[in-house]
């Protein structure tokens, strides 16, 4: 086996309304120019991201829902083993920041009870389209104690901010238990994951 | 074909003696000594496709030498694609250039072209 190269390994979701630009957060170029690059033809699954906290070398792996919050079917499945989840909405859509409501209920229904949840509302840099008001955002985020921020994943205004204190607050919270061999592996190929609703594990096979 | 000669990126041990970065946006990928050199044979589709491409019909480029990544969370940045047969492609984490190599989800091994990455001591 090789040498561990890392200390922490978080494992974070998008979550929201469809079309509220979680995509274009994971997936930054996705209505550029770019559009004829392989790419935009398959589409992302997830990233790897690594970033340093306190001196700690700390891995992020960030999936999207592709696409499954049109059919309803986020469930517990797709939250196994998530520690930090970004809820997005659109400041340009009323729609979508009503519906974090909802998305706080699906969280506290199919998540971890101790998930880091953080508000984005995104899309901070369509000015003159904009029907939420930052402060709406605030004072949801304040009723449920939750961090929020404003974004732009396409003038990239604080995404990066966003994931470090995200990546911040799981630290916090998981400070005594680190650097744990036994942590839950996380299966890549969601096929096989429907498959088998049982977890697996290295030392099954 | 424009044959390119990596020898001085290989260590003994097989392994790379630089960093590897992504040739576009230059975002760091690996460390170095983090992947071993394998001659393995596999064909990775065109950066650039004409955009009436389906995912059944891509343009490919065949290599024959890659740098083979035993655990995915070896990788410093990476992007992975959705799932094409047995294969994730592997993409540049913030540009989202690639692909630079794919994951196999038999093995559970990355694999990145030489020739589709750039080196940096």
């Amino acid at each position: 086996m090789s040498k561990k190269t890392y200390d922490l390994l978080f494992k974070l979701l998008l979550i929201g309304d469809s079309g509220v630009g979680k995509t274009c957060i994971l997936f930054r170029f996705s209505d550029d120019a770019f559009t004829s690059t392989f790419i935009s033809t398959i589409g992302i699954d997830f990233k790897i991201k690594t970033v340093e906290l306190r001196g700690k070398k700390i891995k992020l792996q960030i999936w999207d829902t592709a696409g499954q919050e049109r059919f309803h079917t986020i469930t517990t499945s797709y939250y196994r083993g998530a520690m930090g989840i970004m809820l997005v909405y659109d400041i340009t859509n009323e729609k979508s920041f009503e519906n974090i409501i909802k998305w706080l209920r699906n969280i506290d229904e199919h998540a971890n009870e101790d998930v880091e949840r953080m508000i984005l509302g995104n899309k901070c840099d369509m000015t003159d389209k904009r029907v939420v008001s930052k402060e709406r955002g605030e004072n949801i985020a304040r009723e449920y104690g939750i961090r929020f921020m404003e974004t732009s994943a396409k003038a990239n205004i604080n995404i990066e901010k966003a994931f470090s204190e995200l990546a911040e607050a799981i630290l916090d919270q998981t400070a005594g238990k680190e650097n744990n061999d036994n942590q839950e592996r996380v299966v890549v190929d969601r096929k096989n994951q429907e498959k088998s609703p049982a977890y697996s594990r290295c030392c099954t096979s | 074909m424009e044959v390119k000669d990596f020898s001085n990126e290989i260590t003994e041990d097989q392994k790379n003696r630089n960093k590897i970065r992504c040739q576009y946006c230059n975002c760091l990928i690996l460390n170095s000594a983090s992947a071993h050199y394998t001659d393995i044979v596999f064909s990775l589709p065109l950066v650039h496709q004409k955009r009436s491409k389906s995912i059944d019909d891509l343009d490919t480029e065949e290599f024959n030498q890659y740098w083979m990544i035993e655990d995915m969370y070896t990788f410093e940045n990476i992007g992975f694609s959705n799932t094409v047969g047995d294969y994730k492609y592997l993409i540049c984490a913030d540009c989202e250039m690639g692909p630079f190599g794919y994951h196999d989800l038999k093995d559970k091994k990355c694999y990145l072209a030489l020739k589709r990455v750039k080196y940096e001591n």
